[in-house]
């Protein structure tokens, strides 16, 4: 169906009907509609960039009472939608499947208010994840969750996420510091669910929202604990001569009853594309690189600090470096967090996975990623959060060639079955989304997965938040998968 | 009740009691509740496995008959009114399935108790840091659905923390399973959340999956008795904002004569680490606790905290829980005028009535409790009532707004469809 809009230019929905933009425009006005195909191809995709699907409409609200009213005319409409953030997931948690509309939270972005005597803060969902932390930086607070993308992702996308990243080793994943949120539920009913007080009242809506990937309507606000910034840091650049060493390192510093802020490991690969890209003194010979950051009072850091540096070098260590100051330390941070764009420069396209392992096994499955790499003859990257037992290989390929992408998919399935056969899991911290789905009766039986799906109906029972997303239809999963998948090639 | 009714109750009780033995592999595993287990309960079952417990599950459904999980029953003694017909024991599902030291994660099955579990990992110098009162009695599976804490819920955080897998046995005795065996993973619904503090309402919680940590190197215990609460609680919060404390709490002088033998307003602090930390958090402590500062170590630090966690009344007519923002705390308390232990930077306090005349006034206590709460942004929960009050209409859990009502209602009915598990008696009559 052709549609020709009142402001010059022909758009061509595929399912959508005029009179519902119509609609729409006069809730969000024709700054918050984007239909033209030219500017919709950027939410083709999130950071999983090899399933590509351009929405049919975005629709970005500037507050709750937009995203009630939007969602109440599409549910009235019977059309589903999918929330977005800033599109840095890397699951597919973002791609429009059997979904015409996106709702984007980045126009919602304000910090609502900072109670420091109470360490909380209340955000809309699409203030980015740093800004929470700068805004509360001289008063000596920070939101601790810190993905590596959290210069740009938002605090909704993490909560719907329940991101991690490096810091959560010892401060605790997003569900650890969201106390309440209010939600939009898919037929624009607006609930406010836990509180800013520690204790749940009756049962633990947020936790059951935290997580769930956009399947159960729209986080437009929370209340996020603030936790104090530690008073003194160390960081270490631990230098090995291969991953295995480095993993065994790892584990003496588990094992010691030392818990570190964080542990970051970095293999060969991404060694040298992040000494290519950054310079920031990477040993480009290296098997493996780890960055041990701990951090607590002044009073006896230095003790902690040569415990540490003592297990790394009696557990095979070439060398070990502490940052002399804060420019060093940022140095270390700006390239560990920057891994994955430094990829960027080794292959046209890159696909990060995102497995978990017992960190006991850590040195299997790197061998296992090694195994793969062959099989496939595809180059795969490590980097990852070593602590806590949570691999990010980095498969590389090229979109171009329809054989690579088979390839890389499939060398990605088998890095996550072999994490499963070594009792781990499918993601610590991307989310299932679309491109994991699949894979999640390796993990869960089917009983599991009805009661998952009753739960997510708790919110949804028409499924018009996110469908098709986190647990495959029964049975369906192969026809449903092929007319779905429009694979980059 | 005619004799003639209570003998015909017991023989259709008889005859319950065999059709569920005859669903268990072994006899001897099925009882007519006696003494305090018939307050929550009419018969109690001991299966000793998921297979037989979904059994029971399937029979509870299909007879329409009440199901609860039935641990120490002190918690279900409390919210219960009437008792269930059918209680399940985990006491024969107790067994540490899986621990590994190095990678600091457990599975157990839910009928361990806490204490006992803990035991297991001393060797490791680890411990799942959940210390509600007697761990020794509590069980794994209490311990998630009733969501207990204690004092070192500051510095570990609480059960949702630190749950990382589960399995309970849900609608039609099916065996579900979330999480898993490692510390980070979002794969799958979270379903631990939903299970912790569900109060057995949404099926039997079998086994759990727990992150574990160290214990600490080195802790003491700093005691500091004040003239008055505001001074304690004012002294407590400046070493809150200063030290990464393991546990803080103020007391009220009644309980502080229970711990310390001192009846004044009391400020427990835990300080640990290694010995430069511990010393310097000692000293800064003493500059601002001022007074009759003590230090506890050792044996002495460690029978107080004992105390300290198990702190009970054995008179008191009313056990409650408040939670409210932690910046309130202080001023929520007194204006409550009660006994309590007040978990200071957490916001979360229990309090005691000592006195209460009758029903009638116990329920006006716990309305204003609950108004104040309120008022200081958050809610009370009552934990206990002296036996001759609980037929006073007291709601045991606060209430919340009107959507999320709705929302808990629609869980309940999905994951309990039947209405078995443990009905009538959570939040909002679920």
């Amino acid at each position: 169906m052709g549609n020709h809009l009142g402001n010059g230019g022909s758009y061509h929905f595929r399912s959508l009907n005029p009179g519902l933009i119509d609609r729409l425009r006069s809730i969000v006005g024709e700054e918050g509609l984007i239909y033209r195909a030219s500017e919709l191809k950027v939410y083709e995709c999130d950071g999983w960039t090899i399933e590509k699907n351009t929405p049919e409409l975005l629709v970005l609200p500037k507050n709750t009472a937009e995203v009630s009213a939007v969602l109440r005319t599409l549910y009235a409409e019977g059309i589903a939608f999918v929330p977005r953030g800033a599109g840095t997931g890397l699951s597919g948690g973002s791609l429009p499947l059997n979904a015409p509309v996106m709702v984007c939270t980045s126009r919602m972005n304000r910090i609502l208010s900072i109670d420091y005597a109470n360490r909380r803060v209340e955000v809309e969902s699409g203030v980015v994840n740093l800004h929470v932390s700068n805004a509360v930086k001289a008063a000596g607070f920070f939101y601790a969750p810190d993905p590596s993308s959290q210069a740009a992702c938002t605090i909704g996308g993490n909560i719907s996420e329940n991101s991690g990243g490096p810091h959560t080793l010892k401060y605790g994943v997003t569900t650890n510091h969201v106390l309440g949120l209010e939600l939009v539920l898919p037929d624009g009913e607006v609930v406010e669910l836990g509180s800013a007080v520690e204790e749940t009242c009756g049962y633990d809506l947020v936790g059951a929202v935290v997580g769930a990937e956009g399947t159960v309507g729209i986080v437009t606000r929370a209340t996020l604990k603030l936790t104090r910034q530690p008073e003194a840091c160390r960081t270490f650049l631990a230098i090995f001569a291969d991953v295995d060493s480095a993993t065994r390192a790892v584990s003496a510093i588990i094992a010691a009853g030392v818990i570190p802020a964080a542990i970051e490991m970095m293999d060969q690969l991404i060694i040298q594309a992040v000494e290519e890209a950054f310079h920031v003194g990477l040993p480009k010979e290296a098997g493996a690189v780890v960055i041990i950051e701990i951090d607590g009072l002044a009073a006896g850091i230095d003790e902690r600090a040569e415990q540490v540096r003592s297990l790394v070098l009696a557990n095979g260590a070439k060398e070990i470096r502490l940052a002399r100051d804060e420019t060093e330390r940022a140095a270390l941070w700006k390239a560990r967090k920057r891994a994955f764009g430094a990829v960027g420069r080794l292959a046209p396209n890159y696909a990060t996975q995102d497995g978990v392992v017992p960190r006991t096994r850590l040195p299997e499955i790197l061998r296992e990623i090694t195994n793969v790499s062959r099989r496939y003859n595809l180059r795969i990257g490590n980097v990852f959060h070593a602590g806590d037992g949570n691999i990010h290989p980095i498969i590389l390929y090229d979109e171009r060639d329809p054989d690579q992408v088979r390839r890389a998919i499939e060398a990605g399935r088998d890095i996550l079955k072999a994490c499963v056969e070594m009792g781990g899991s499918l993601s610590g911290e991307h989310g299932i989304g679309a491109e994991k789905m699949n894979e999640m009766p390796l993990l869960f039986s089917p009983d599991d997965l009805i009661v998952m799906a009753e739960l997510r109906r708790v919110f949804d029972p028409l499924e018009r938040s996110n469908p098709n997303k986190v647990i495959p239809q029964p049975g369906a999963c192969v026809e449903v998968a092929a007319p779905r998948r429009q694979v980059a090639v | 009740m005619t004799e003639a009714l209570i003998k015909s109750n017991h023989l259709s009780l008889e005859r319950l009691a065999a059709a569920f033995e005859s669903l268990l592999s072994d006899s001897g595993r099925v009882r007519i509740a006696q003494g305090p287990d018939a307050e929550v309960a009419s018969l109690v079952v001991e299966p000793t496995t998921v297979a037989e417990l979904g059994e029971i599950v399937r029979k509870c459904e299909s007879d329409s008959l009440a199901l609860v999980p039935l641990a120490g029953g002190n918690t279900l003694r409390q919210i219960r009114r009437h008792p269930a017909i059918v209680g399940v024991s985990l006491s024969r599902m107790d067994r540490i399935v899986n621990y590994e030291p190095h990678d600091m994660t457990v599975v157990a099955q839910a009928g361990i108790t806490l204490g006992k579990l803990n035991q297991a990992m001393a060797e490791y110098r680890q411990h799942l840091p959940l210390d509600p009162p007697h761990p020794e009695k509590v069980t794994l599976g209490s311990l998630v659905a009733c969501a207990k804490a204690g004092p070192l819920r500051l510095s570990e955080g609480r059960v949702r923390d630190l749950l990382i897998g589960i399995e309970f046995i849900g609608h039609q005795g099916r065996a579900v399973r979330a999480g898993g065996r490692v510390v980070k993973n979002v794969a799958g619904y979270d379903l631990m959340k939903v299970m912790t503090g569900s109060y057995g309402t949404l099926g039997i919680i079998t086994e759990t999956v727990f992150k574990v940590r160290p214990v600490p190197e080195k802790w003491e215990l700093l005691l500091a008795p004040f003239e008055n609460a505001s001074d304690a609680f004012e002294a407590a919060d400046g070493l809150y904002q200063q030290l990464p404390l393991l546990h803080l709490e103020v007391l009220s002088p009644v309980v502080s004569s229970q711990i310390s033998g001192t009846r004044k307003s009391l400020v427990v602090a835990a300080i640990g680490g290694n010995d430069a930390e511990v010393e310097y958090q000692r000293g800064l402590a003493r500059d601002r606790l001022k007074g009759a500062l003590s230090t506890l170590t050792d044996v002495a630090a460690f029978e107080t905290y004992v105390r300290l966690r198990d702190v009970e009344f054995e008179d008191a007519a009313i056990e409650a829980q408040i939670a409210v923002l932690p910046a309130k705390l202080a001023s929520c308390l007194n204006a409550l005028q009660c006994e309590y232990v007040a978990y200071a930077g957490s916001g979360v306090a229990r309090l005691f009535a000592r006195e209460v005349k009758d029903a009638k006034q116990a329920l006006e206590l716990v309305s204003e409790w609950r108004a104040k709460a309120r008022a200081s942004g958050g809610h009370l929960r009552v934990v206990s009532l002296a036996k001759e009050l609980r037929s006073a209409g007291i709601a045991m859990f606060d209430t919340v707004n009107e959507g999320a009502m709705k929302l808990m209602a629609e869980l309940k009915r999905r994951f309990d469809p039947a209405g078995i598990f443990n009905p009538g008696c959570f939040i909002g009559g679920l």
